[in-house]
């Protein structure tokens, strides 16, 4: 049906949208640190510009224009915040906030042209509700909601819709012990942690053509974590 | 790709003669669902029904046991109503101070009690199966407030908070229940907001597409399509979520 790219597509959330938007009929490619099992995995680092605008090149000269973007790439850890160093923040605000807005730019850039293009960036419920144990991936998070709704605002009008989903605590390689553990889970108002398809569902319903009318808004499929 | 868990299940949707419920119940319809068309009004009702080869079952949203009445003909006629969808609503506008006892009462009786019976008569109806999905309209103004909207933006905010409330005694159950806030919609209703600006529904729909990031105000198949997916079996991670298409005018 279409051309799509997901960062982080090798595992967890970005694996799960990848199925989900080949199932729906598109052709997606895959940025992720290693080769990603999609129609066309390349592997560039989204921190890094210049890779990730020859990997956007290379997937337009490939795959064709790209209809559907979805920013997954991340990662998470847990750092008390007095032993948070600049390495460990300066690391987590390259990969996320600066990495989707490399991704971004490579992508727009060839959207805008068209004047067509749907997008769906990956915020976190930590951004909703704050995280104690990781407060420089939470603040990441939240500054993704917020360039998530700016942009928005922006490209409305050049035909670009650009929304974001916040996962709960979803069962992916990203999950911590502590979010295992039962009593964390039995506080959820469904008992039980997201599911990655639960997650491309949201994404994949936020990146529908028929999906007009939803622009900057942050959908959070989460358990019942954050209401 | 046609969404999973809608086909084969039966819904109710208040509101259905006209606007965004009559557009939900026939997307609902397309996908494969058996519908229970509800209005006030049973011509209507009656008259969406037959457009989507569904039962009309009106009744007064506003009458406690009207509505459990409604659930319960809809049950015996169609099998145990899974995905609800409470979208009456009533409307007035006038400044806050010239806003009458009446319309106010009326707009709580209707709008916020009535979804607080629809939520009920779902739920009750959807605990034995352990399985539902309900969704709420609420209003983006209920979100941000709209002046000479007291009454009707006060019962859209109080749906937002019954949505977040009820979510945690339902969604250990098997029943997601979240809301809809759409922003201003191409629908009857906004022949109110033309009416008290004295300005035709026309020129009303220009006023707020001007306002629009995307210079157009939603339709009624935008919000159905949300509603939709909601109702959906994958969605059933969104508890007591609110869902704004909005085209931009509120992020």
């Amino acid at each position: 049906m279409g051309i799509a790219v997901v960062t982080g597509a090798g595992s967890g959330i970005g694996a799960a949208c990848v199925a989900r938007l080949q199932a729906a009929g598109d052709q997606v490619a895959g940025i992720d640190l290693r080769p990603a099992r999609c129609d066309l995995g390349l592997v560039a680092d989204v921190s890094d510009a210049s890779a990730v605008e020859a990997a956007i090149a290379q997937i337009e000269a490939e795959l064709g224009p790209i209809d559907r973007l979805v920013t997954a790439a991340g990662y998470y850890e847990r750092v008390p915040l007095l032993e948070l160093d600049e390495s460990r923040v300066a690391r987590m605000i390259a990969v996320h906030v600066t990495g989707t807005r490399n991704v971004l730019r490579a992508a727009i850039a060839r959207m805008a042209p068209r004047r067509a293009g749907a997008i769906c960036t990956i915020g976190s419920e930590l951004a909703l509700c704050g995280d104690g144990d990781a407060i420089h991936y939470a603040l990441c998070k939240g500054a993704i909601h917020a360039l998530t709704k700016t942009l928005a605002l922006e490209l409305a009008p050049s035909g670009i819709r650009i929304n974001c989903v916040a996962p709960g605590p979803t069962d992916t390689p990203l999950m911590t012990t502590e979010m295992r553990d039962p009593a964390y889970i039995a506080s959820l108002v469904l008992q039980r942690l997201v599911t990655p398809q639960e997650i491309a569902a949201a994404v994949t319903f936020a990146l529908a053509v028929e999906q007009h009318n939803l622009v900057g808004q942050v959908i959070s499929p989460n358990a019942g974590a954050v209401i | 790709m046609r969404l999973e868990g809608i086909a084969g299940r039966v819904a109710l949707v208040t509101g259905a003669g006209q606007g965004i419920g009559r557009a939900i119940a026939e997307r609902l319809a397309d996908e494969g669902a058996r519908v229970a068309v509800n209005d006030l009004d049973a011509a209507t009702a009656e008259a969406t029904a037959s457009a989507i080869g569904g039962l009309a079952v009106p009744f007064d949203c506003s009458d406690r046991a009207a509505v459990h009445a409604g659930f319960a003909r809809a049950a015996a006629e169609l099998g145990t109503v899974e995905l609800a969808v409470a979208n009456h609503a009533f409307m007035t506008m006038a400044p806050f101070l010239e806003e009458t006892d009446a319309d106010w009462e009326r707009t709580l009786r209707v709008n916020l009690q009535g979804a607080l019976w629809v939520v009920q008569a779902a739920a009750a109806g959807m605990v034995a199966g352990g399985y539902g999905r309900i969704v709420c309209i609420a209003s983006e103004w209920g979100l941000s407030g709209w002046p000479e909207a007291a009454a009707y933006t006060a019962s859209k905010g109080g749906i937002v908070t019954l949505v977040r409330s009820a979510c945690r005694d339902l969604g250990p159950r098997g029943i997601a229940i979240n809301a809809i806030a759409p922003g201003v919609t191409a629908t009857p209703q906004l022949q109110v907001d033309a009416d008290a600006a004295g300005i035709t529904y026309d020129e009303m729909v220009g006023v707020y597409a001007k306002d629009h990031p995307l210079g157009r105000i939603g339709r009624p198949e935008d919000i159905a399509a949300t509603a939709a997916f909601l109702l959906s079996e994958p969605a059933g991670a969104l508890v007591g979520q609110v869902l704004s298409p909005n085209g931009g005018s509120l992020t």
